[in-house]
């Protein structure tokens, strides 16, 4: 018998939710309101300086869960990234190429002049993430005095990022 | 009036983002079904809002020539599934099952029931073991009956490409039935 009219017989039907089109739909309109109405940005955006944008993008994704914001990607017509703003909870940083407005990656120069402080719901997992995506770890998880408990990882260019959960003294 | 293209509508789309939920309309319900045939409902279901979102991220590469989103969006769909593929598996294991007739206890199973009880679970096995490209080539080509040019489309292949890859996944369907196949469908 002819493979394919076999691989044909095992095709099966699946039922669906009457709301799963609705629910899939949802999704889409969510990610198409992103784009039309753009979002209340906070009024101070850091910029960081990289050599390569994109990897950096992708990086910032992967170990850090950071999320480019779509419509804010520019691109050269050789299709190369050359800033663009990544979010993360309700904040914004920007990413982009060194030297545009004369800051350099710490790769370049050599120096870190600056550290970048995120707040995250749980310091342990976001660790576990950014160790699991090859992030160079300079400061282990720690409980700190006052109440925060912190790590520090270093990005490919060596942009320092401080992640870090502060504990609320309880309210009598 | 004729109602505009695919293509006319995601070249509207990137000026009015909003347009672009007629392609949802459109083909939600096909894509929809294509990820339940695949990974089952429950899967299916999580991700055809991701698969058009994707789809929406990615309007300005989508080739006007090419008319219909149908075959693009498929090919979206496809690597989406790359991510699940125990499910898939697992699923593909339980249509052999099913294709293959029920158990039966009381004798009467007829020869070619058997035949089928045997043959089915290889089918499966068989597609299972199958390359990931070559796996998804031959199920557009056979369980959504696309083209050579509506598989080449999905997965951004040349059609040459597609024939080939096509040829060599019936080709080692057909050597894993039968070096599986043969000597055992000898009992009774």
């Amino acid at each position: 018998m002819n493979p394919v009219d076999l691989a044909r017989k095992l095709r099966r039907e699946a039922a669906f939710e009457p709301t799963a089109l609705a629910r899939g739909r949802e999704t889409l309109m969510a990610a198409i309101r992103q784009e039309v109405e753009p979002r209340r940005r906070p009024t101070i955006i850091p910029q960081l300086p990289y050599e390569n944008v994109g990897a950096a993008l992708s990086f910032l994704e992967r170990a850090f869960g950071f999320q480019v914001i779509p419509a804010s990607r520019l691109e050269g017509t050789d299709g190369v990234v050359h800033h663009a703003l990544v979010e993360f909870g309700d904040g914004v940083i920007g990413i982009g190429t060194q030297g545009a407005h004369g800051a350099i990656s710490p790769k370049s120069g050599g120096v870190e002049s600056q550290y970048v402080s995120v707040a995250v719901a749980d310091v342990v997992a976001h660790y576990q993430r950014a160790l699991a995506a090859g992030a160079r770890i300079a400061k282990e998880p720690r409980d700190q005095g006052s109440g925060a408990h912190a790590y520090e990882a270093i990005d490919p260019e060596g942009h320092r990022w401080r992640f870090v959960h502060q504990r609320l003294r309880e309210v009598r | 009036m004729s109602s505009p293209s695919d293509a006319e509508v995601i070249g509207r789309s990137l000026g009015e983002p909003e347009a672009f939920g007629l392609i949802y309309d459109r083909h939600a319900a096909t894509l929809l079904r294509f990820l339940g045939r695949r990974a089952g409902a429950k899967v299916a279901e999580g991700l055809v809002g991701e698969l058009f979102r994707i789809a929406f991220e990615r309007r300005k590469a989508f080739d006007p020539a090419r008319g219909s989103a149908l075959p693009w969006l498929y090919g979206i769909g496809s690597n989406l599934l790359l991510k699940h593929r125990r499910g898939e598996a697992r699923r593909l294991r339980a249509s052999a099952r099913m294709a293959a007739g029920p158990e039966t206890t009381d004798g009467r199973s007829s020869a070619a029931a058997l035949d089928a009880r045997l043959l089915f679970p290889r089918v499966a096995d068989a597609i299972e073991t199958l390359p990931d490209d070559e796996r998804q080539a031959l199920l557009l080509f056979a369980w959504e009956e696309l083209s050579y040019q509506g598989v080449a489309e999905a997965l951004e292949l040349p059609i040459g490409t597609v024939r080939s890859r096509l040829n060599r996944a019936r080709a080692r369907l057909r050597e894993l039935l039968e070096s599986k196949g043969k000597g055992r469908v000898t009992s009774r």
